[in-house]
């Protein structure tokens, strides 16, 4: 991958074929995760999708004020994630041919969303693995039965992170802190 | 805290509703730890949602990373409840709770 990032935010990636695919399967990875496809997948314990939708209340004794949360907040977070891989795909699909690489070109609004896509990504397979702050994958050994998933991960937050410099580069330094 | 000269300390009641004491202290809303969120994104939603300058965001986020969680915001229980929906939204492990 070729990254340029943009002062305004926006940026544009020129992409190895293998890793249009890697993009392309990222809805599928995360629609199943997102919308369980029966009432029974919904009750599993499932821990990307606690992770995907957190508790918010810390205090055990306050689950009815969580079950009104959940009811309120759920339903537009929901749609938001879903409408994310709608622009992942759209703005893959509004590339253009550089040889035999594929180059995409995103305006600021489409790098912040695909910040979050790419995110969601990585908190599932990061979950599928089991990363811990000790993970380390620079090095891959090819005889790891989850070396695929490990590459995709530490790709996948290769762009993410590249992303996020050029975002946090548009942000001004001071805030209205307290 | 203001350079404003002090006055003497003065005694105010908790107000009591429906018999339980009620105290103005705010909710708050910590975030987790987690060990997939990059750093530099973590700065970027806590400036992102909350306005924060770069040095407090940063502040923040080295607090989560070495001590396991940072109270981020506070406010009303209506104001923590939206923050948390913001930041899960984002992905980050955000929970609430009214410290007694």
């Amino acid at each position: 991958m070729k990254f340029v990032g943009s002062p305004d935010g926006g940026a544009i990636c020129t992409f190895e074929g293998a890793e249009v695919e890697v993009l392309r399967q990222v809805p599928d990875l995360l629609r199943s995760r997102y919308l369980p496809d029966s009432p029974e997948a919904l009750d599993r314990v499932d821990p990307v999708r606690d992770r995907l939708f957190p508790r918010a209340y810390l205090d055990p004794t306050e689950d009815r004020a969580e079950d009104d949360w959940r009811a309120a907040v759920h339903p537009e977070i929901l749609r938001d994630r879903l409408d994310g891989l709608d622009r992942l795909v759209a703005g893959l699909d509004g590339g253009e041919a550089k040889g035999r690489r594929w180059r995409v070109t995103l305006g600021p609004a489409d790098v912040d969303v695909w910040i979050q896509v790419l995110n969601d990504a990585r908190l599932t397979l990061g979950t599928l693995l089991g990363v811990t702050d000790e993970s380390d994958f620079t090095r891959i050994d090819p005889a790891d039965p989850q070396a695929a998933e490990q590459a995709v991960y530490a790709w996948l937050s290769g762009l993410q992170g590249a992303l996020v410099e050029t975002m946090l580069a548009t942000l001004p330094l001071d805030g209205t802190d307290d | 805290m203001s350079g404003l000269a002090s006055t003497a300390p003065v005694e105010v009641e908790e107000p009591i509703v429906d018999g339980r004491v009620t105290t103005d202290k705010p909710w708050i809303v910590v975030v987790w730890n987690d060990p997939v969120n990059l750093m530099a994104y973590v700065v970027l939603v806590l400036q992102k949602l909350f306005g924060y300058s770069r040095e407090k965001a940063t502040r923040l986020m080295l607090a989560v990373h070495h001590e396991g969680k940072a109270v981020v915001a506070e406010g009303s229980r209506e104001k923590c409840e939206a923050d948390v929906a913001r930041l899960h939204a984002h992905g980050l492990w955000a929970t609430m709770e009214h410290p007694s």
